[in-house]
């Protein structure tokens, strides 16, 4: 109630000072002053009620009580002012002392020095140690004790020295208790300065903790967002939690659809049911992933990979990282369709080469001079190579291009050395060669391999023999060189390979540089690309040669099955 | 009775077509040529042919699907079929159902040769020594 009523006059009291000790004297002060203002207005009130009831004394006395309650006023208001604007202790110090002077001079002087005004000293000397400083009790101890003393002996009486004693003591007491409660004050400010200190400090290290936190963050979203290859994480439950806008983008969904759903149904609409299912399985078995999985999603293909999220406390989920890969399995197409339209459109042409010079070999329209024969036999011949190099140079193609596919599936052997036997005896023959194929009885009728490229490697092994071999035989053979393996060997009566030509041979556009086998030039992939073809097979090939005797080349294959795969 | 002669080349390259029609004749038969599956297998339904000669690349109806309506047909059991493809993976999956199948490049005479020999009759040419190659 009463700090509501004086709420208003806070600001009026208070004095900002930079030291609080000093501030909360000069309030205090303050405080006094206001007080000792309202008794003296309440006085001038009296006085003036009294005079005019006609209760009051004389009209100097009047006068005289009049002037000084005004003179006390006017003393308040500068001390109040001095106060404020200048220094506290001086405005303390002055009214201390006019408070003094009153007390001294306020009643009759034996009174003073030894009657009731006496106790009266008191006041000032308690205020001064709360006012000014705690010794200043002292001070005015003593200023009191000189005035009584001075006034005694002027009067005539002995100072009063148990008074002046009892000053000493209430000085001492009042400076005791103003000290402690300076000290404690002051002790109890630091502490809140500790405190707030503390409080500071904490509140700037959360601060920068949060702002490194959210720097930190933001700059990993700033990254996510960056990265052109599509990133969505899903936790364990199968929900997307992260979901970058390249994602979005790939995906043809927008962020806010993406995050919280599963992969199934994001893929629902646009991914094929097959491609879905090994999404999937993809994503939740870790065991069964590849480096990357290709599939179309709507329009695009997308070229994806998967990995497992783990943190410290344990897997999070999986992060599923998807790449545009439209581009490059439109050239991946054009090239494919590229090949296989070359190789079509290069062979059509010269197979109808090769079958026309056979028709007027074989004296379809009309029989032929020996010239004419001669002529036809090396058209036969030189389309022969051009057919044998545009085969060679597509399979090098397609071997170095990583797009030769190597097809698994279980063939009788027998038809594999009749489709030979169909092809080559014609080419052996026609120089005047026995060509003998043999199939030992343990190797077992139905084997598994790729039959197109075995039919490809016999013929390009049967086709060399033949060509660089000038009388005698070829020999083809099937067997068993132990028990995991089938192996078919193709051995010539020859010119033979030079031992320094045996390691080269079968290196692309590698040929024995000989003058024999000038005459037999051919694209020198042949070797090459048996040789490729043989590891794509699982399988080894072994060459044995002796200049003048002949070659043995026998290519050693595994018996059991090989997992179907493309070079890459 | 007279014997049945009708051979049908269904092969959509020209040249090949010629050069297989062509041996053929040379063979004795009396050669058609058809290039296009759906023709061929309309054309089965009215003609009973001693020997097909049939690629498998065909435009609109596939090879393997007219070896298999020929192989379902009773009236066509004795019908003799000659496959060529280039394709060894394919020429090997219809072995069961062909007579004979001969992987491309396949040449004028090996045609005419072994037509000759397939179908009982036929004149034998004077190449023809492939009795048993090996």
């Amino acid at each position: 109630m009463l700090s509501t009523i004086a709420k208003p006059f806070q600001p009026l009291l208070t004095v900002r000072a930079s030291d609080p000790e000093d501030a909360r004297r000069r309030k205090l002060l303050n405080i006094l002053l206001v007080g000792v203002m309202l008794i003296t207005l309440i006085a001038l009130v009296t006085i003036i009620v009294s005079a005019v009831m006609g209760v009051a004394g004389e009209p100097w006395e009047v006068m005289l009580l009049f002037g000084m309650a005004v003179g006390a006023l006017i003393g308040v208001a500068i001390i109040f002012a001095i106060n404020r604007y200048r220094a506290g202790w001086l405005a303390s110090a002055l009214f201390l002392l006019l408070l003094t002077a009153v007390i001294t001079f306020g009643d009759d002087a034996r009174e003073v020095v030894a009657g009731r005004s006496l106790f009266m000293f008191a006041i000032p000397i308690t205020m001064a140690s709360v006012l000014i400083r705690p010794y200043a009790s002292f001070i005015l101890a003593g200023v009191t004790a000189v005035l009584i003393s001075v006034i005694a002996i002027s009067i005539n009486i002995i100072p009063n020295t148990p008074a002046i004693l009892s000053f000493m003591i209430l000085a001492l007491v009042s400076w005791l208790s103003a000290r402690s409660l300076e000290h404690a004050l002051s002790d109890l400010r630091a502490i809140n300065r500790e405190l707030d200190q503390r409080v500071a400090q904490r509140t700037q290290d959360l601060s920068d903790a949060l702002s490194r936190e959210q720097a930190e963050s933001s700059k990993n979203q700033a990254i996510l967002e960056s990265i052109a290859d599509g990133v969505i994480v899903f936790d364990k439950r199968g929900r997307a939690i992260v979901a970058n806008a390249s994602v979005a983008q790939l995906m043809g969904h927008s962020p806010e659809e993406i995050m919280q759903n599963n992969i199934e149904s994001l893929m629902a609409k646009d991914v094929d049911e097959a491609d879905r299912e090994m999404t999937i399985k993809l994503l939740q078995d870790e065991s069964l992933r590849t480096p990357s999985f290709k599939f179309r999603w709507g329009t695009k293909t997308l070229s994806v990979s998967f990995a497992t999220v783990r943190s410290v406390s344990g897997v999070i989920g999986n992060v599923m990282v998807c790449r545009d890969f439209t581009r490059e399995a439109e050239l991946d197409r054009m090239k494919s369709a590229f090949l296989s339209m070359t190789s079509h459109e290069l062979r059509t042409p010269l197979n109808a080469i090769l079958g026309y010079s056979d028709m007027l070999q074989e004296e379809v329209y009309g029989s032929i001079t020996s010239e004419q024969r001669g002529t036809i036999r090396r058209i036969t011949a030189n389309t022969s190579r051009m057919l044998g190099m545009v085969n060679n140079l597509l399979d090098q193609a397609q071997i170095e291009a990583g797009k030769l596919a190597i097809h698994v599936e279980p063939f009788a052997i027998e038809n594999l050395i009749d489709d030979l036997r169909s092809v080559a005896t014609v080419l052996a023959e026609n120089k005047g060669l026995d060509l003998t194929c043999t199939i030992a009885p343990e190797v077992p009728s139905t084997l598994a391999s790729d039959s197109q490229r075995l039919h490809q490697i016999l013929l390009n092994l049967v086709g060399n023999a033949v060509k660089f071999t000038q009388k005698g035989s070829v020999g083809v053979r099937v067997f068993l060189p132990d028990a995991d393996h089938w192996a078919f060997a193709v051995a010539d009566t020859g010119a033979g390979i030079p031992t320094e030509a045996q390691s080269y041979i079968f290196e692309p556009f590698r040929q024995v540089d000989d003058p024999i086998t000038r005459n037999n030039i051919g694209s020198g992939l042949g070797l090459s690309i048996v040789k490729q073809l043989t590891h794509l097979l699982g399988g080894s090939i072994q060459l044995k040669s002796l200049v003048g005797q002949g070659s043995t080349f026998t290519v050693i294959l595994p018996l059991a099955p090989i997992e179907e795969a493309q070079t890459a | 009775m007279t014997m049945n002669k009708i051979a049908l080349v269904i092969e959509d390259d020209f040249d090949a077509a010629t050069i297989f029609a062509t041996a053929l004749g040379k063979a004795g038969f009396e050669t058609e040529v058809i290039s296009e599956g759906d023709a061929a297998v309309a054309r089965l339904e009215t003609v009973t042919p001693a020997l097909i000669l049939l690629d498998l690349h065909l435009p609109r109806v596939v090879g393997t699907e007219i070896l298999a309506g020929i192989r379902a047909n009773e009236r066509l059991k004795d019908t003799r079929v000659i496959v060529t493809t280039a394709d060894s993976r394919m020429g090997e999956s219809v072995r069961p159902q062909a007579d004979l199948v001969l992987l491309k490049p396949t040449t004028f005479s090996q045609v005419r040769d072994l037509a000759s020999r397939l179908v009982p009759g036929m004149r034998k040419t004077a190449t023809a020594k492939l009795e048993n190659p090996s």
